[in-house]
C-alpha cells in the first residue's frame, strides 16, 4: 500500500509534512516556502496546490501580511522549444514604455521579520543575498557577531536566487582563478560545513567556439589556465561529441573543458549561511528596506530603514543590482549599472548532460539540474540599463533558437517556467570591494553575474580583511578609485 | 463494465501500451482509452515513486503524463487516439505498474528531507548526489527531432476572449452583440466548458447555445479558435500579446495583440488534503462526467462521491444509471489502496471498498494569466482559494483586461454566462 502521504503538490511530491517543516524552519511566506519545498515548481505551475499549501500556511499561523501568492511565472502551459523557435525576436522589441505598469505588484502589505530593528550594530550588511549572507556567516566565524543584515524582501529574492548556478575555474586571469578554486574548494564543503546541500556536481564546462576566432581565444586562456595548474583541455569537435553526443557538430570547431567546473542548487546557499550565521549571533532581517543613510564627517552613521534606524560603526554595501541606488542613498556615485539576464527551466527529463555548455559569443549557456530540468539564459546585447524583473517572450525564443542550434534534439523539451534577474555590471567586468565615499561605508558589490560562484571565497577575505587581517591583493585590485587611477584589467569572459 | 454500452463509444482502433495493446475510439484521450480498459497507472512520482494517473481529465493537473509517441512526459487527457499510437508509461523500474523504486516511498515513509540528507561526511554527500541524480528526472529525452514550426503569426483584434465555456461565450456573445469582431480561444476541442458535463440546472444554457455564440462570432467578423491553448501573456515593448496555440494548426503558434481581453479561464480541480489522496482512481467530477457523456467512460464498478454540491449529486445519479455502485458522502478519510484507490472511511466511520473516488468538492480559480497580466490576486479565507481581484464587472484594475466567471467566485453556469455578458459589455465601453 502506498504510505499515507498527504500530497500537495503531486508534481513534485510535495506533502502536508514538508509544508511544516518549511514553516517550522521559518519559511512562513509563500515565496519561500516554494522554495524551500519545491512546491509549485513542477509542470503544473501551482495550478491547485497554491491555494492548498497557503490554506495550511494560514492554519499553521502565518499571518495574512504574510498571505501574498508568489510571483507568477510564465508560461502557464509548458510549451516546446521548437514552438518557441517558430517566434521571430526581431519583432520583439525591449523598449520600455516610459512608465511601464509593473507585471508584478508588490502586495500591498509585506510580511514582518520576526527580529526587531536593533538600535546599534557594529556592522550594517545592505543586501542579504549570499555576498551579504556570506560575509555574516565568515564575520561571526572570526568572531564578528555583533552584525545585522538587512533583506528589502525575502532570501533568494534577488539574483542570488536567480542565477544558473555554475562555478567554474575556467577564467582569464591568475586572480578571478584563484577565487574560483577557493569557492569551489568551499562549495563541496559546503553541504558538511553548513548542515545543507547544495548540490555540487562537478560535470564540468564545455565552453565551445563557434569560429576560429573564439578557438584562439580559448587556447589563449588554456595557457594562463595551464600556468594556474588547472585541468582544462582544449578539445576537438569529436571529444566535444564523446562528453555531449546531441551537440550539432556544425556548430563549433573547437571547444574547451574543465572537469573540475560544475553545478549548484543556488537556494540553500543562502538558508545554509543565514541559519548558521544567525546561531553565532548574527541577526538577518528580512522584509526590511534601507531608506537612507546619516553621516558625520567621514563616516556613515546611522542606516535608516523602513522599520527603524540603526546606529553603526561601519556599513557593507551589498546588494548586488541594488548597490549603485543603495550607494546613492548615501550621496556616493558608483559605476555599476543593473543589466536584467534572463534564465528559463524545462521540463525535467532522466539525466543526458553531464557539463554545463556555454557557446562563445552567444551569451547561451545550459546544464540540467540536479532535479533534471535543463537550465539556460542568454545575454541580450540590447538589454538596456535597469533593475527590472519582468520576463519577456523575445528571451523565449532567442534562447530557444540558440539551444536548438547547439543541442537539436532539445526542439521536444518544452519550457516550464522563465524569470530573470539582474547582473550588476561594472565598466572592467569586475567587483568593486573596498570603502568608498566614506572611510567605513565597504563596497562588495560589481560581480557581473558571477558573484555567486566568487562569494564563498570573496566573503571569507572580505570577513578576514574587516576582523584585521592583513588585505588581500583583491582588495586593492579591485578598489574603486582603479578607475580613477586608470588601472582598470578587464575581464572579458563573461558568459550570458 | 468499462463503457457505455452504445455504439458510439464503442473502441474503433487499438493503441499500445509499454507493449501491449489496448482498445480506444479515435478522437478520445490517450487518458480516458487507458481508464477504460482499467489501466489506471501512468507514471511514477518524482521523488517516492508513488503511482500517479488521471486525477483532472481536464488538462490541468499533470498527474496523467506518458512518454506518446516518443515525446515524454505528454498529459495522456489532451492527446486524442488514433490507431497504433504507442504509449509508455513513465519514471518506473521496471515499469510504472511494477516499480522496484517504490521502495522509496517506504524507506521514506515519514518524508525525505532533501535539505538535510546526507550532510554528515563528505564522502557520504558526494554519494548521495551521485546516487540521488541516478534517480531523479521524468523521462527520456524525444526519440527524433521535432520538424520546424511555421512561423508565428502576429495577430491584431478588438477583442480576445480566453475560455469557451458559459462565461467566455457570454463574453464573446456580449462584443459580438455590439458588432465587435472577436476571437474566442478555447483549449479543447469543443465549445462549453462545464455545459458538456451535463451537470448543471434546469436554468442553465443548453450547449447548442455554444454553436450560436459562435455564429453570432462569426457574422461579426470574429473567430472562434478550437484546440487553443493560451500558454501566457508578456508584455514585450510594453505592448501586451497573448500567445495561443493551436494543438495542429498551421501555425502553432499566434501572437495576438488585442485591445480587450477577456479571460474566462475557469476552475481547476483540486484534491482533497488528505492521506493518499494522489492515488490512481481519485477523479475530478467534471471532467470524469465529460468523459462520461462524450466517451461513455465509466471508470469502474464502485465510486464513492465526495462532495455536497449539486454537481455531486448529479454525477452519483449517472454514475448510477451507468451501472457503477455508489456511495455518495460529504466527508472522507483514510484512503486507502496501493496502485489504485480501494477504500475510503465515510463521516459516520463506515469503510467502504471503492475503486472510484470522485471528487466533486471545491475548485481552484485558474487565475495563472490573469496574474500573468498583471491582476491582483486576495486569499478568500473562507473558501481558503486564491481568487482575482475584480470588480462586479469583471474589471481587474489593469487598462483592458477583464475577468469572468468562476475564476472570480463560485457560480453556476447560467450565472457565468451572465458575468461574462457583463464583462463583454464593459469591454465594449473601453476603447
Amino acid at each position: 500500500m502506498a504510505t499515507a502521504k498527504t500530497v500537495l503538490c503531486p508534481c513534485e511530491d510535495v506533502t502536508l509534512e514538508d509544508v511544516h517543516h518549511a514553516f517550522a524552519a521559518g519559511h512562513r511566506d509563500l515565496e519561500s516556502v516554494k522554495r524551500y519545498t519545491g512546491f509549485g515548481t513542477g509542470p503544473c505551475q501551482a495550478k491547485s496546490c497554491l491555494a492548498l499549501v497557503t490554506s495550511e500556511l494560514a492554519r499553521l499561523g502565518a499571518t495574512p501580511a504574510e498571505i501574498f501568492p508568489f510571483t507568477e511565472r510564465p508560461p502557464v502551459e509548458p510549451l516546446t522549444l521548437a514552438d518557441l523557435c517558430s517566434i521571430d525576436p526581431k519583432a520583439l522589441s525591449l523598449e520600455r514604455p516610459p512608465s511601464p505598469e509593473p507585471l508584478a505588484p508588490l502586495p500591498e502589505s509585506r510580511p514582518r521579520s520576526s527580529h526587531e530593528v536593533p538600535a546599534r550594530a557594529g556592522v550594517v550588511v545592505v543586501g542579504g543575498g549570499i555576498m551579504g549572507l556570506g560575509l555574516a556567516y565568515n564575520l561571526a566565524r572570526r568572531g564578528v557577531t555583533d552584525v545585522v543584515v538587512l533583506e528589502r524582501g525575502y532570501l533568494n529574492a534577488g539574483a542570488s536566487g536567480r542565477n544558473g548556478g555554475g562555478v567554474r575555474t575556467q577564467w582569464t586571469t591568475p586572480t578571478m582563478i584563484r577565487l574560483a578554486r577557493r569557492s569551489i574548494e568551499l562549495c563541496r564543503r559546503f553541504a558538511v560545513d553548513l548542515g545543507i546541500n547544495v548540490w555540487m556536481r562537478q560535470g564540468g564546462y564545455l565552453f565551445l567556439a563557434p569560429a576560429r576566432k573564439e578557438a584562439e581565444l580559448l587556447e589563449r586562456n588554456l595557457r594562463v589556465h595551464e600556468a594556474n595548474g588547472l585541468r582544462t583541455r582544449l578539445v576537438s569537435r569529436d571529444e566535444a561529441l564523446d562528453i555531449v553526443p546531441e551537440l550539432d557538430p556544425v556548430q563549433f570547431v573547437a571547444g574547451a573543458f574543465n572537469p573540475d567546473d560544475g553545478v549548484v542548487f543556488p537556494w540553500p546557499f543562502l538558508w545554509g549561511y543565514a541559519t548558521r550565521a544567525e546561531s553565532l549571533g548574527v541577526r538577518v532581517l528580512t522584509f526590511t528596506r534601507v531608506t537612507g543613510f546619516e553621516t558625520s564627517g567621514r563616516r556613515l552613521t546611522v542606516v535608516v530603514t523602513d522599520r527603524g534606524r540603526i546606529s553603526c560603526d561601519r556599513v557593507v554595501n551589498a546588494a548586488g543590482a541594488w548597490s549603485k541606488e543603495v550607494a546613492a542613498l548615501a550621496g556616493v556615485s558608483l559605476p555599476n549599472r543593473p543589466i536584467r539576464h534572463e534564465i528559463l527551466v524545462t521540463e525535467s527529463t532522466r539525466p543526458w548532460l553531464d557539463p554545463l555548455v556555454s557557446v562563445l559569443g552567444s551569451g547561451l549557456y545550459f546544464s540540467q539540474s540536479q532535479r533534471g530540468e535543463i537550465v539556460g539564459g542568454l545575454g541580450d546585447p540590447d538589454e538596456p540599463e535597469g533593475v527590472v524583473l519582468a520576463s519577456t517572450l523575445r528571451f523565449l525564443s532567442r534562447f530557444a533558437r540558440a539551444i536548438t542550434a547547439c543541442v537539436p534534439i532539445t526542439g521536444g523539451l518544452r519550457v516550464v517556467r522563465q524569470w530573470a534577474g539582474c547582473y550588476d555590471v561594472t565598466p572592467d567586468n569586475n567587483p568593486i570591494l573596498g570603502a568608498a565615499g566614506y572611510e567605513n561605508f565597504l563596497q562588495l558589490s560589481g560581480f557581473v553575474g558571477h558573484g555567486f560562484m566568487m562569494a564563498p571565497a570573496v566573503t571569507e577575505l572580505m570577513a578576514g580583511w574587516m576582523a584585521g587581517d592583513e588585505p588581500d591583493p583583491i582588495f586593492e585590485r579591485f578598489a574603486v578609485d582603479r578607475f580613477a587611477r586608470g588601472e582598470p584589467v578587464r575581464e572579458d569572459f563573461i558568459i550570458g | 463494465m468499462p463503457r457505455l454500452p452504445d455504439l458510439r463509444f464503442a473502441p474503433d482502433c487499438t493503441i499500445e501500451l509499454d507493449g501491449s495493446p489496448v482498445p480506444a475510439r479515435r478522437g478520445e484521450s490517450v487518458a480516458v482509452a487507458l481508464l477504460a480498459a482499467g489501466h489506471a497507472v501512468l507514471g511514477r512520482s518524482a521523488k517516492y515513486h508513488r503511482p500517479r494517473g488521471a486525477f483532472c481529465l481536464s488538462g490541468s493537473c499533470h498527474a496523467c503524463c506518458a512518454r506518446i509517441d516518443g515525446v515524454p512526459n505528454q498529459r495522456s487527457c489532451r492527446v486524442p487516439c488514433r490507431p497504433g499510437l504507442v504509449v509508455s508509461t513513465q519514471n518506473g523500474f521496471p515499469s510504472a505498474r511494477c516499480d522496484l523504486l517504490g521502495v522509496l516511498d517506504r524507506v521514506y515513509a515519514r518524508g525525505l528531507d532533501h535539505h538535510h540528507l546526507m550532510t554528515s561526511s563528505a564522502l557520504l554527500n558526494r554519494l548521495a548526489i551521485a546516487t540521488s541524480r541516478r534517480f531523479t528526472g521524468q523521462g527520456r529525452l524525444p526519440d527524433r527531432l521535432l520538424s520546424p514550426a511555421a512561423s508565428a503569426r502576429e495577430e491584431r483584434w478588438d477583442a480576445l476572449v480566453v475560455g469557451g465555456g458559459p462565461a467566455g461565450l457570454g463574453a464573446a456573445e456580449a462584443l459580438a452583440g455590439t458588432g465587435v469582431p472577436v476571437l474566442l480561444a478555447e483549449s479543447d476541442s469543443l465549445l462549453g466548458g462545464r455545459l458538456r458535463c451535463g451537470l448543471g440546472r434546469a436554468a442553465d444554457p443548453a450547449l447548442s447555445w455554444a454553436a450560436e455564440v459562435a455564429r453570432k462570432v462569426t457574422e461579426q467578423g470574429g473567430q472562434v479558435l478550437l484546440n487553443a491553448t493560451a500558454l501566457g501573456i508578456w508584455q514585450d515593448g510594453g505592448s501586451r500579446v497573448v500567445v495561443l496555440r493551436v494543438e495542429e494548426g498551421t501555425p502553432p503558434l499566434r501572437l495576438v495583440y488585442a485591445t480587450r481581453v477577456v479571460l474566462a479561464t475557469g476552475t481547476h480541480p483540486t484534491p482533497p488534503p488528505l492521506p493518499r489522496n494522489d492515488l490512481p482512481g481519485l477523479l475530478a467530477a467534471r471532467g470524469l462526467a465529460r468523459a462520461l457523456s462524450e466517451n461513455g467512460l465509466v471508470p469502474g464498478s464502485f465510486a464513492v462521491v465526495l462532495g455536497e454540491n449539486e454537481e455531486a449529486s448529479a454525477l452519483a445519479e449517472r454514475l448510477w444509471k451507468a451501472g457503477m455502485q455508489v456511495r455518495p458522502t460529504s466527508t472522507a478519510s483514510d484512503l486507502r489502496g496501493g496502485r489504485r484507490i480501494r477504500s475510503v472511511r465515510l463521516s459516520h466511520g463506515e469503510r467502504v471498498a471503492c475503486d472510484t473516488l470522485v471528487v466533486a468538492g471545491t475548485r481552484a480559480p485558474a487565475s495563472d494569466l490573469a496574474r500573468q497580466a498583471g491582476a491582483a490576486l486576495v486569499f478568500d479565507e473562507e473558501a481558503k482559494l486564491w481568487r482575482v481581484k475584480a470588480s462586479p464587472f469583471g474589471e481587474t484594475g489593469r487598462a483592458g483586461l477583464w475577468v469572468a466567471g468562476e475564476m472570480m467566485f463560485p457560480l453556476s453556469a447560467d450565472e457565468a454566462a451572465e458575468t461574462g455578458r457583463r464583462a463583454g459589455k464593459a469591454a465594449h465601453g473601453h476603447s
